[in-house]
């Protein structure tokens, strides 16, 4: 087979391969990367850095375990500095599966900063229809939650004194894979005016940087480098830093292909026409 | 109607729901196609127009309690009761709707013995030994109910789903090798501007233009990676996005009014004549 040729038709195991071994090297041998903190990511840090101690942030996490690769480091990353502030916090999921997910890095995260369920956090669970839970929700918080995973009732718990309509939420986070910012924005930040970040999957990024244009949204993490230039901000290494290495060398594998194939596509093509064979 | 009861109410009124869902679907089954249409028509018309009074008839000063700054109308009352109780029983019943429904596939699967009906049998398996667990660890929560869950949920269900969406990445590399081609004026302008996206992404495509000054110190720092990057997604992502969904939106509009007043076609067991 012509040389050209099988460059521009690699098998795809061969490029499997090469994909899982650029992904699993770096996670094997940890390689420290330099990276640029992004406005979007300064952005967010800077407003989370302005709240103030015992403010109350609504967190919402409608991620699943699907998107458990970039999501959960922005969680964590988000997480760390609310409890680094001192702020209290409660978690609400669109998601069946983020409620568990979510509750694990809670309880994890409160050993380290001394914080308590209940008290300085609480996690509202997983909610059905985002559209119409949010209307009840912004007029009435502890009438329309009722009760948190836990089974008591949310009116009764110390976290959420001071704390009865969308009013009184300071700041307002959303990581997700889905589209669930967008109602947050229809339904929350728009009609209460909180000011609102987000921790979104690099494909869903894109999408959100109108909100970031309008100011409807403050600040945004995109996908793991999102997270990884927020631990670089937070001065914490985790899960996020090195495995931005390993979505690096995946990214630049891709690049090369791309750029393999089509300069081996030129060539066969003017090889073609050198040879008088016109067009394939 | 709204208010929480205990002890014999409590039991009364769930009793009562339960007569009540079970004559109303045993006389919506007893009815004939045509006749369950005006039906459907009509519980979506209700359901639609609360949101339709809430949204648009004028708002006046209804302090309460919680928030003596809240303005509203006479629907705003029932927004609380709609979204804290009607919407998750509705939900509740939409995924029972779901279990049935794929319990007649799936049995009707295995009792016409179809191809790969053994994933059928799976299926079975797979919901009882989770619905299971999942109630034993909710009633019983003691080591062994838990391990258990942790074990179904945690290490497979969620393992399983995760390694599932791993695997475009895979998918992705080889699609992204095949269909960028240059070969039209277009697809070299998405290839590039792609490049430059995934390079101003990656810590390494930045270190690619790092030997160029900082963005805002001279007229070079603007052609490192990331401020270009950062440039077509404020500046050229932003505004189509915005198009896109001004578009959406509108459309939206559109289908839900056709929805809301039966103007829809193929809706409302139209198909079934």
């Amino acid at each position: 087979m012509n040389i050209l040729r099988f460059l521009q038709e690699v098998d795809r195991r061969v490029l499997y391969a090469l994909m899982l071994l650029v992904i699993a090297f770096p996670v094997l041998v940890p390689i420290p990367l330099p990276m640029k903190v992004s406005p979007a990511t300064q952005s967010l840090y800077d407003s989370i850095e302005g709240l103030k101690e015992n403010d109350f942030v609504l967190f919402g996490v409608s991620w699943g375990a699907g998107t458990r690769g970039e999501s959960r480091s922005q969680t964590y990353a988000l997480m760390r500095h609310l409890m680094r502030k001192k702020v209290r916090f409660a978690l609400l999921a669109f998601e069946p599966q983020a409620k568990v997910l979510n509750q694990k890095i809670a309880e994890e995260l409160q050993k380290e900063y001394g914080y308590v369920e209940g008290v300085n956090w609480v996690n509202f669970g997983y909610q059905i229809d985002q559209e119409n839970f949010l209307q009840g929700f912004g007029k009435d918080i502890v009438g329309t939650i009722k009760k948190d995973i836990e089974g008591n009732p949310i009116g009764s718990l110390k976290v959420m004194e001071g704390v009865q309509t969308a009013k009184d939420i300071k700041f307002l986070i959303d990581v997700t894979g889905s589209r669930s910012f967008e109602v947050y924005i229809t339904f929350l930040q728009q009609p209460f005016n909180i000011p609102m970040g987000g921790g979104l999957t690099a494909v869903m990024a894109p999408e959100a940087y109108n909100r970031l244009d309008s100011r409807q949204m403050v600040g945004l993490l995109g996908g793991l480098s999102g997270s990884a230039e927020y631990e670089k901000l937070l001065g914490k290494t985790g899960e996020a830093t090195g495995a931005s290495t390993s979505s690096a060398f995946a990214h630049l594998l891709i690049i090369a292909f791309i750029l393999l194939g089509n300069v081996a596509m030129f060539l066969e093509k003017r090889q073609r026409q050198r040879m008088g064979y016109g067009e394939k | 109607m709204f208010s929480p009861k205990t002890g014999t109410a409590f039991w009364l009124y769930v009793f009562g729901a339960c007569v009540f869902t079970v004559v109303l679907v045993v006389i919506l089954q007893a009815l004939p196609q045509r006749a369950r249409r005006p039906l459907m028509l009509a519980a979506t018309f209700i359901g639609g127009l609360f949101y339709v009074l809430e949204f648009f008839v004028p708002l006046r000063t209804m302090p309460t309690p919680q928030d003596p700054d809240a303005v509203g109308n006479f629907m705003t009352p029932f927004v609380v009761p709609v979204a804290g109780i009607l919407i998750p029983i509705v939900g509740a019943v939409a995924f029972g709707l779901g279990a049935i429904n794929l319990f007649q596939i799936h049995g009707r699967r295995i009792l016409k013995k179809n191809p790969n009906y053994f994933f059928s049998y799976v299926f079975f398996i797979g919901f009882f030994t989770t619905l299971t667990i999942g109630i034993l660890q909710r009633l019983r929560p003691n080591a062994i109910n838990k391990n258990l869950y942790d074990l179904i949920v945690v290490g497979g269900y969620q393992n399983l789903d995760a390694t599932m969406f791993s695997i475009i990445a895979f998918y992705i590399t080889s699609a992204a090798y095949r269909a960028f081609r240059v070969k039209s004026v277009e697809a070299t302008l998405l290839l590039v501007t792609a490049l430059i996206v995934m390079l101003g992404q990656i810590s390494l495509g930045q270190m690619l233009t790092n030997w160029l000054p900082e963005q805002g110190v001279g007229f070079l720092g603007n052609f490192r990676f990331e401020v270009i990057r950062d440039w077509i997604l404020n500046k050229a992502n932003t505004p189509a996005v915005r198009a896109i969904n001004f578009g959406l939106g509108i459309g939206s509009l559109a289908v839900a009014l056709r929805i809301w007043l039966g103007l829809e076609r193929g809706s409302y067991f139209d198909s079934q004549g």
